[in-house]
């Protein structure tokens, strides 16, 4: 691709919308349902480039300058444009086996679809409460959220019970639904009477929050009992009563399924394409206090669809795990 | 082109943080990074499931037995969002795979790079290609 | 004409004005959803034993039982012996553990199996404890997640309409507005629906092969092509058929047919049934170099 064309399609694909201000054109209006709620129908995903947890060396920074910003958004421009143009060896967006033999991009990452570049926006953090941007982690969770990240890769891996939550086809949490991000984080909002259901493509997770003002239904749940309201055009969402699963593996320590969990989630759909998503967590089994995030979540044009995310029925890789555990135990 | 690709800024790297999720799965715990392989085959089956997606491969050996192998890639819902269907790897394709074998020592490995025979890259339509999900709505 | 051509002339101008399902005329309208069309949305359950076997059947101890010995002698001239007796790995569940009878929903109560699959389907059955999918809780197909024994629940959102199951927590999204078809193949299939009338027509094609229809070993191969009409009968009653065609494995089409009755309970939600969980000590309790059953190893 030569340089001319690669500018003109950073051009069309990024844009850098402040989500701290970002206001809607004055000629949009909220779309309505026939019933007359707010319509936040379509597919949702998360796109940007914002870290939940604010780095360390921008401790005490809420936002990036405009020129941190455009930075970013050309190097992310060439991200995208050169691992569509396959230009996506060793070189570019992925690490040598040096570098990184377990974590990060195992595989040639035309399986990722950042087929456009990830949105950039001011924000630091998406945790806007605690004020330092970070998880305001008890001690033991610290050690919790320390250990995990520590064993990721390492193992051991001598059961089912080793791999986390999501690597068993289970979970990953109500948590982390709405913005998972990357391949698979793509979310379905469907509206009828009395419910907002969000169908989550990996693991197929499902939603269905009543809005008629049904009261929880009592049982606990692993994506917990929700109960919504609307408050003039936003969407409020409150989870209360999740199964504790606390004694599994979780990718997040931060989005494990607790029975001290308290979630409180805002939908406000800000202009055409994108809403305002804020969550509130409560976990005093986790965390020290209450925390907040606000992330940006970006509709898609509506003939994208959710495909089906069998997991546990081609579920391979589990079982190649413990086959590969046990031969590691015969060669000790 | 490529020399615009290193990440100059100090600290807008770790800016481009990946999106908050673990990056299942654990690569370390299925594969060896210490027994790389390279095989060259014709595709005799692809799996378009997920978590991963799979592909089974005929490596024809220089005394001429086939050994049949299991690639895992990653998952294809993101390839059928750009309009690849299960039509894009016809039985019978060369392909040729670079990546890690499984811990035990089984005919299988990860598929790190898939580039066919002729160098070029499957699964990459053209940008712009109008698949479903290739740009932004406005 | 005499009283019988009477009635007869009778019928069949009864005939011409209402087609008569099942006693329940099909005149009925539903209420309005927002668009226009029958309201289908809510909560529903079939109430029958499609799930153990499509076809007719007597009650029988368990779904996995014992080769049953055959005695050459004519009947009361040697000692009694055993009847059907429940496989080991199930007999301590007891009457639990039993099959219900049933009726059957498949209209005639023949599936017209060709030679090479009626056998295939006699094997699944005497295999059935490894075989059928919905022991290791994978997802259950179409039509089979309509007859399993939850709930389920249908959304009728703009252009989609969602069939939220309760079993595997499954889903299923009818495509109401026009699309392409499926990349590949799945478990739930692609669906695609439209409006007859009172009815909705939903075609599923792009199945992976891989469920089955029933516990008593029915199945299909990736040919199968399913054709859903669901008709509202009342208030609280869905009149459900499904059309069934694969030329892979069946002479010809055949078809299946049940009421489904609405949840009518004030606060009724679907609640999770995520038995990925349930299955994992099943799957991979030997797989690993530790059995968490135990907390020894695995020899």
């Amino acid at each position: 691709m030569n340089h001319r064309k690669l500018s003109a399609v950073i051009a069309i694909l990024v844009s850098a919308p402040l989500l701290a201000q970002s206001p809607a054109p004055d000629d949009w209006a909220q779309p309505r349902t026939p019933w007359g709620d707010p319509d936040l129908q379509g597919i949702w995903r998360y796109e940007a480039t914002i870290p939940l947890e604010r780095p360390d060396h921008l401790d005490g920074r809420e936002f990036l300058t405009d020129e941190e910003v455009a930075e970013i958004q050309r190097v992310e421009g060439e991200l995208a444009a050169n691992r569509l143009a396959g230009l996506d060896g060793t070189e570019v967006g992925k690490r040598t086996v040096e570098e990184s033999p377990i974590r990060g991009n195992e595989y040639n990452s035309f399986w990722q679809d950042h087929g456009r570049a990830r949105q950039v926006f001011s924000q630091t953090s998406l945790i806007v409460d605690p004020p330092n941007g970070k998880l305001p982690y008890t001690e033991d969770a610290r050690e919790a959220a320390d250990r995990s990240v520590a064993r990721y890769g390492v193992g051991p891996f001598e059961s089912y019970l080793d791999p986390d939550t999501g690597e068993r086809c289970l979970t990953d949490g109500a948590t982390i639904m709405m913005w998972q991000g990357p391949n698979g984080g793509h979310n379905r909002i469907v509206q009828s009477p009395g419910y907002v259901t969000i169908v989550h493509e990996e693991y197929h997770d499902r939603r269905i929050i009543p809005v008629d003002g049904q009261p929880p239904r009592g049982v606990p749940q692993w994506l917990g009992d929700s109960v919504g309201r609307w408050e003039g055009d936003t969407l409020v969402v409150e989870t209360t009563n999740f199964l504790d699963k606390t004694n599994y593996e979780w990718a997040n320590i931060w989005s494990r399924a607790s029975d001290a969990l308290r979630l409180v989630e805002r939908f406000e759909r800000v202009d055409s394409d994108t809403m305002r998503y804020t969550m509130t967590i409560e976990d005093p089994k986790t965390f020290t206090r209450p925390w907040t995030a606000v992330i940006p979540i970006f509709r898609l044009s509506d003939d994208t669809h959710i495909f089906e995310y069998a997991c546990h029925e081609g579920n391979y890789a589990l079982s190649n795990m413990l086959s590969a555990g046990r031969a590691d135990a015969e060669k000790q | 082109m490529r020399s615009y690709l290193v990440i100059v800024l100090a600290g807008i790297g770790q800016l481009l943080a990946a999106a908050p999720v673990a990056a299942h799965h654990a690569f370390a715990a299925e594969f060896d990074a210490e027994q790389p392989v390279r095989l060259e085959g014709t595709v005799a089956r692809m799996e378009w499931i997920s978590p991963h997606s799979w592909l089974h491969l005929d490596v024809q050996k220089p005394d001429g037995t086939v050994e049949r192998w299991m690639v895992e890639g990653g998952p294809p819902n993101a390839l059928f969002r750009r309009g690849i269907t299960q039509e894009s790897l016809p039985v019978g394709t060369q392909v040729v795979i670079e990546g890690f074998r499984a811990r035990d020592g089984s005919m299988r490995a990860n598929g790190r790079d898939i580039t066919l025979t002729d160098g070029s890259r499957p699964f990459v339509g053209p940008f712009g290609s109008g698949a479903p999900g290739d740009g932004p709505t406005r | 004409m005499g009283l019988r051509g009477t009635v007869y002339a009778a019928l069949v101008v009864l005939g011409t004005h209402t087609s008569v399902l099942w006693g329940q005329s099909t005149d009925y309208a539903a209420s309005r959803a927002a668009d226009g069309q029958p309201d289908l949305n809510g909560i529903w359950q079939a109430l029958n034993t499609a799930n153990y076997d499509l076809q007719g059947h007597p009650a029988r101890p368990a779904m996995a039982l014992m080769p049953t010995p055959r005695s050459g002698e004519p009947p009361g001239t040697g000692r009694a012996t055993p009847g059907a007796l429940p496989a080991p790995a199930v007999r301590a569940l007891g009457a639990v553990g039993g099959v219900p009878a049933g009726q059957g929903v498949v209209t005639g109560d023949e599936i017209p199996y060709q030679p090479w699959a009626a056998a295939q389907k006699q094997e699944n059955a005497e295999h059935w404890l490894e075989r059928d999918p919905e022991i290791k809780c994978f997802l259950p197909g179409v039509p089979r997640a309509t007859y399993m024994p939850y709930p389920f629940q249908i959304l009728q959102g703009t252009d989609k309409i969602l069939i939220a199951y309760e079993f595997a927590g499954a889903s299923r999204t009818i495509h109401m507005d026009e699309v392409g078809s499926s990349p590949s193949p799945t478990w739930m299939g692609w669906s695609r629906g439209r409006w007859e009338g009172e009815t909705l027509v939903v075609d599923v094609t792009g199945f992976n092969g891989q469920t089955w229809f029933d516990r008593a070993g029915n199945f299909h191969s990736d040919a199968l092509h399913v054709v859903e009409r669901y008709t509202p009968i009342s208030p609280n009653h869905l009149m459900y058929e499904a059309t069934i065609e694969d030329p892979n494995v069946f002479t010809e089409a055949w078809e299946i047919r049940m009421p489904l009755y609405r949840r009518l309970e004030s606060e009724k939600q679907l609640l999770e049934y995520e038995c990925v969980e349930f299955v994992e000590q099943l799957m991979y309790g030997e797989l690993g170099v530790i059995d968490p059953e135990t907390g020894q190893r695995n020899e």
